[in-house]
């Protein structure tokens, strides 16, 4: 950077030495021991405002620091706290004014630990009727309205392109389209349109060389990028191919299921419970892979239940698979009309059977009666089962769900702060518009 | 995140097919080894070690 035009001159309220960095290009320069603010056109440096200053706020940045943006050689020159009050509440934020005797002013904002490179548009946005929220359109990026607020000049210090004040106030319009926000500020005598770009703390540290480091931004900011919106979708397209993979398996599987049937025998029992009522099979091969055994028992119950102790025994290695299954079907009427509960039939499953020969052990028991219960049970290996094509479904959608989530939860706070909350109607976000802006 | 979430959705896939094509079941059943030839001339003898038993009736060991 070229060194600039430094003048040194002396603050007409208190006689500190004020250096104006700018040389000609500045149109305010703020005493640094009075706070008074002088105009810099004039060579007395007239006083514009004296005022005592309660509250003294230190640039992060201090002036006079010079910084490389991206390639570009910027001094900070300028410092002022500005705030908007909104719901009773008063939200301040620190501009900084930078400045390179041939690129000209750049601005940085920083609010709860997030920055913003800014530049003045050389152009204003072009709106897009009837949209509500308000939409504009800068250079192709639609920016949608996010806040609509006055802003009021607490602090300023050093040397300023503009007659600035403390106590200035000016509209300001929030446009967002993350990472970039367009904002304009509107007065009596003009408008003027900047365009900024969310900034790590980190980059803006290591541009200025600033010592220690930068304080972590708290909350979401306006034009804060969602990372989780990028990741959401990838993760959905990747969930998709994974949805195609299990449709296509799920129809190969339907397709390809063997279901073949290894056994079906129909019997009868009476006597409620014994050990005598148990009895076996004869011994049926089970072939092929490893697969499962579907087990179905009908029994005729009505109003009544058959439970069945069974065992599916290996009839060369002595291996038992044990299990128990009930069967009850009842039904009747009431006020409500006709009802009924359970089913006459009973599905299972038996896991992973290798081949071999099997016989089953079935002892069938029931509650006191005199009727004859009759049942059958059919087996058929290799039938496919939905409930593992469910739980795999669940198990790839739980991923790409709470990125979702997260995201939708990251542009919930980010809304929360704006005149357009999320969930909440236009009419409602024009009431708040009315409160803000009064 | 999204190699990560594609090495975990082919582990699923891979445990999807081997679930379905080795047989897998979500049922409970219980495992008893060396269960004599005899049972074949007195089933009444055996006694299963239950575990899932329908309606919770019947929960009983040897």
């Amino acid at each position: 950077m070229t060194a600039p035009d430094v003048k040194a001159l002396t603050c007409p309220a208190c006689g500190a030495a004020i250096t104006l960095r700018t040389g000609a290009q500045a149109l305010t320069v703020v005493c640094d021991s009075c706070h008074a603010v002088l105009d810099a056109k004039d060579s007395n440096l007239s006083i514009l405002q004296k005022f005592g200053v309660k509250l003294h706020w230190t640039p992060a940045i201090p002036l006079g620091t010079k910084g490389d943006l991206k390639g570009e050689k910027f001094m900070a020159i300028g410092f002022q706290v500005r705030s908007i009050t909104a719901d009773g509440e008063k939200y301040s934020w620190r501009e900084y004014t930078l400045w390179n005797p041939y690129q000209g002013y750049r601005y940085l904002s920083e609010y709860d630990g997030h920055w913003n490179d800014i530049v003045v548009a050389k152009s204003p946005p072009t709106p897009v009727p009837g949209s509500d929220p308000p939409v504009v359109e800068f250079h192709g990026e639609v920016f949608k309205h996010f806040q609509t607020a006055e802003a009021t000049t607490d602090f300023i210090l050093g040397e300023f392109p503009w007659q600035v004040k403390v106590g200035d106030k000016v509209q300001t319009n929030d446009y967002v389209s993350p990472p970039h926000m367009l904002s304009s500020e509107v007065t009596k005598e003009e408008t003027t349109w900047s365009i900024g770009t969310y900034s790590s703390p980190q980059f803006i540290w290591n541009a200025f060389s600033l010592p220690g480091e930068p304080p972590s931004p708290q909350g979401v900011f306006e034009n804060q990028p969602d990372d989780y919106g990028p990741r959401a979708s990838a993760l959905a397209k990747v969930f998709a191919l994974f949805a195609a993979l299990l449709i296509v398996f799920f129809i190969a599987r339907q397709v390809t299921a063997l279901r073949a049937p290894i056994f079906h025998q129909s019997y009868a029992f009476k006597s409620p419970t014994s050990d005598t009522s148990a009895f076996v099979t004869p011994v049926f091969p089970i072939t092929g892979h490893t697969s499962n055994v579907e087990v179905t028992i009908s029994a005729n119950v009505a109003n009544s239940w058959a439970y069945f102790n069974v065992s599916l025994i290996n009839d060369q290695t002595g291996k038992a698979i044990d299990f128990g299954r009930e069967v009850g079907y009842y039904y009747g009427s009431d006020s409500d009309g006709p009802w009924s509960e359970g089913s006459t039939e009973d599905v299972s499953y038996v896991p992973a059977v290798p081949p071999g020969n099997y016989f089953l052990r079935v002892q069938p028991e029931g509650p006191v009666s005199f009727s004859t219960t009759n049942y059958s049970i059919a087996l058929r290996r290799d039938v496919p089962r939905l409930a593992w094509f469910l739980i795999a479904f669940v198990l790839l959608a739980a991923v790409p769900m709470f990125m979702q989530f997260r995201e939708m939860m990251f542009e919930s706070m980010r809304w929360k702060e704006s005149d357009h909350p999320m969930g909440k109607t236009s009419s409602g976000t024009d009431d708040g518009d009315s409160s803000d802006d009064s | 995140m999204t190699r990560k979430y594609a090495v975990f959705g082919v582990v699923v896939l891979l445990l999807l097919a081997a679930a379905e094509l080795r047989g897998w079941s979500l049922d409970s059943t219980s495992e008893t080894l060396n269960v004599p030839h005899t049972v074949r001339d007195n089933p009444g003898s055996y006694r299963p070690a239950y575990l899932y038993t329908g309606s919770g009736r019947y929960l009983r060991g040897k």
